[in-house]
């Protein structure tokens, strides 16, 4: 029996004014996998994501649950994808506490406030991450790691399966770039699925289970991470040298400077 | 989940404002004791016998016919500004904005004086006010996103800026050919603003719109905090964005344009109190809507017994408040900063 993707995006174009960005985009995410998405700047990375949370529309389709993303609302949406923003910036200072509870807004009625068992959601969450003696402090307050795991927490306080995350270790410093995709792997061992841009290679390949390079709008390359980034595919990509080396049974990929005068 | 906080913060707040009302009911130019009063109850109510019945039409006169109007006006136009105020600034994330600011006031002033100049009555003063109390907010957000395409916080309040100095403008127009003997002094003492005015059956047609908009927004509260981290987030967290924003706005406008309608331009209320009750309680919606809306309420009875007890003349509320807020606006926005970066 064939598996059926949880999100399966089919023949995608879009355009921003006269500008092609993403044309024939074909990505299938199943149950589980981590899938980086790499690529430089500009090549449709953060639009194939805002795409698939139909805060963009463009033209093809993308099914959600098998359904056809024009039939879902926000709301259901939400049911399904947790949205990790690159950075959040608001100019009104939340708790943290108030954060996470923000992640069960999908699951309350109109006029409902969040409840007893809301709270108990978000608490387990916040303790799932590690971070609920930071329950009272103030979001603007925290560092960008705590931040970026806030999210985390309040993702999964939504109860959903499908966390997208665009360039979640932007801005972090070097010890929560790597706490944050350790805890980004423990998360997908316990059967979260991610989808995430990254410019890291060397980050895609050590957390990955697939991985999909995009250039100039359209998918150059989709497979296992060892297969995808290549030495070739650098060079082809990001125009620079880089080795690939194996240590302690990864794979790693190291870049070389190159002689330029 | 207990909303212990919650419910901590709103019921010291209403119990301030009930005092506040009491102290506004009986005491003033005429002071009246309250065993008087309380006589004048049991005479009323029980029907036992008084000695100083006499009094007793005065006391009646004073406070169901000039206090208790004014004083409910005034705690309905504070409630519905700082309301407003505080939805404005979820809805636009701009901590800056505020009915004064949008130019929401000084639509809605043009509009209300457009309204006594084609009609007497009262709904249609009321609607014509609104609609341009709407259209002045339109303009100044079509002002605000026409220089830049993302949402920036200067850029509103200049958009704001234009547009209500656009009907501050229009508004001259109307009072340049205004009847200098009878419609223009109504309209000038009017927009410098004043409770002094109030009827009770007036107050009661007005409290009704505000008082369903005020409802409506402590209900959508739970919404304003997600609009204030932005209609990406919003939507991810699966908002309906654009319902929410225009029921918010709609309400927001009603709400300030009512009050204008009322007593004028009341200005610094809708960006002040917001701001105090953030650096109190924190930001949640869930508690700073309805706090606004009773802190608010309470600002403005106050600035109305100053007004009124203050000098042997009376100073026109919109004066006071604007005298009043300016210098708590600077000592918010020193101490602010902090808590929007």
């Amino acid at each position: 029996m064939e598996l059926k993707p949880l999100i399966d995006v089919k023949n995608l174009h879009f355009s921003y004014k006269t500008h092609k960005i993403l044309s024939g985009v074909d990505l299938k995410l199943y149950k589980g996998e981590v899938v980086s998405l790499l690529g430089p700047n500009g090549c449709g990375k953060s639009t194939l994501i805002k795409l698939i949370l139909k805060l963009l529309y463009g033209s093809g389709d993308i099914l959600i649950n098998d359904k056809t993303i024009t039939n879902h609302s926000h709301r259901d949406i939400a049911s399904y994808i947790a949205y990790i923003p690159q950075y959040n910036n608001t100019p009104f200072n939340y708790s943290v506490m108030e954060m996470v509870l923000m992640g069960r807004i999908s699951k309350l009625g109109f006029f409902a406030l969040a409840s007893a068992n809301d709270y108990e959601v978000a608490n387990k969450a916040l303790q799932k991450i590690g971070i609920w003696h930071l329950k009272d402090k103030a979001f603007g307050q925290l560092s960008g790691g705590q931040k970026q795991m806030v999210l985390l927490a309040r993702s999964i306080a939504q109860e959903v399966n499908i966390f997208i995350m665009d360039e979640p270790v932007a801005g972090l410093d070097y010890g929560n770039q790597i706490r944050l995709l350790e805890l980004i792997n423990e998360l997908s061992a316990q059967g979260y699925t991610f989808l995430k841009t990254t410019h890291y290679p060397d980050h895609a390949l050590l957390i990955s289970s697939r991985v999909v390079v995009i250039n100039g709008g359209k998918i150059i390359a989709d497979g296992a991470p060892h297969k995808v980034i290549t030495k070739e595919m650098i060079q082809d990509v990001y125009s620079i040298n880089a080795d690939i080396i194996t240590h302690d049974s990864h794979k790693r990929c190291v870049p070389i400077f190159q002689k330029t005068i | 989940m207990n909303y212990t906080k919650e419910i901590k913060y709103l019921s010291v707040a209403m119990l301030f404002l009930v005092l506040l009302a009491l102290f506004s009911l009986f005491w003033g130019q005429y002071d009246i004791e309250i065993s008087t009063f309380m006589n004048y109850l049991d005479y009323k109510l029980f029907l036992n016998e008084q000695s100083d019945t006499q009094s007793f039409a005065l006391i009646e006169n004073i406070i169901f016919n000039i206090r208790l109007p004014r004083i409910l006006l005034a705690i309905l136009i504070g409630a519905a500004l700082a309301t407003s105020g505080a939805v404005f600034q979820a809805m636009f994330v701009n901590p800056l904005v505020s009915p004064g600011i949008l130019g929401v006031l000084a639509g809605a002033s043009f509009g209300a004086a457009l309204g006594m100049l084609i009609s007497e009555h009262w709904y249609i003063v009321q609607i014509v006010a609104f609609g341009f109390g709407f259209i002045s907010v339109g303009f100044a957000v079509l002002i605000g996103s026409m220089v830049t395409n993302s949402r920036s916080t200067v850029m509103l309040v200049l958009g704001g800026v234009i547009s209500g100095s656009l009907f501050t403008s229009l508004l001259s127009v109307i009072k340049y050919v205004a009847d200098p003997y009878s419609t223009l002094p109504a309209i000038v003492y009017w927009l410098m603003g004043s409770l002094a005015m109030a009827q009770l059956n007036e107050v009661f047609l007005v409290a009704i719109p505000i008082l369903i908009s005020i409802t409506g927004m402590i209900f959508m509260s739970k919404y304003f905090d997600l609009m204030s981290l932005g209609d990406e987030e919003a939507k991810a967290l699966g908002v309906n964005v654009k319902l929410i924003r225009i029921i918010a706005i709609i309400l927001a406008t009603l709400a300030s344009s009512l009050s204008v309608v009322m007593a004028g331009i009341i200005g610094w209320v809708g960006l002040i109190i917001p701001h105090i009750i953030r650096m109190a309680v924190g930001p949640s919606h869930r508690l700073l809507i309805p706090l606004s809306a009773i802190v608010g309420g309470a600002f403005l009875l106050l600035a109305d017994a100053i007004s009124r007890l203050a000098l042997s003349v009376e100073i026109p509320i919109g004066i006071l408040t604007s005298l009043i807020g300016i210098p708590i606006f600077i000592i918010v926005l020193k101490n602010a900063r902090a808590a929007w970066n």
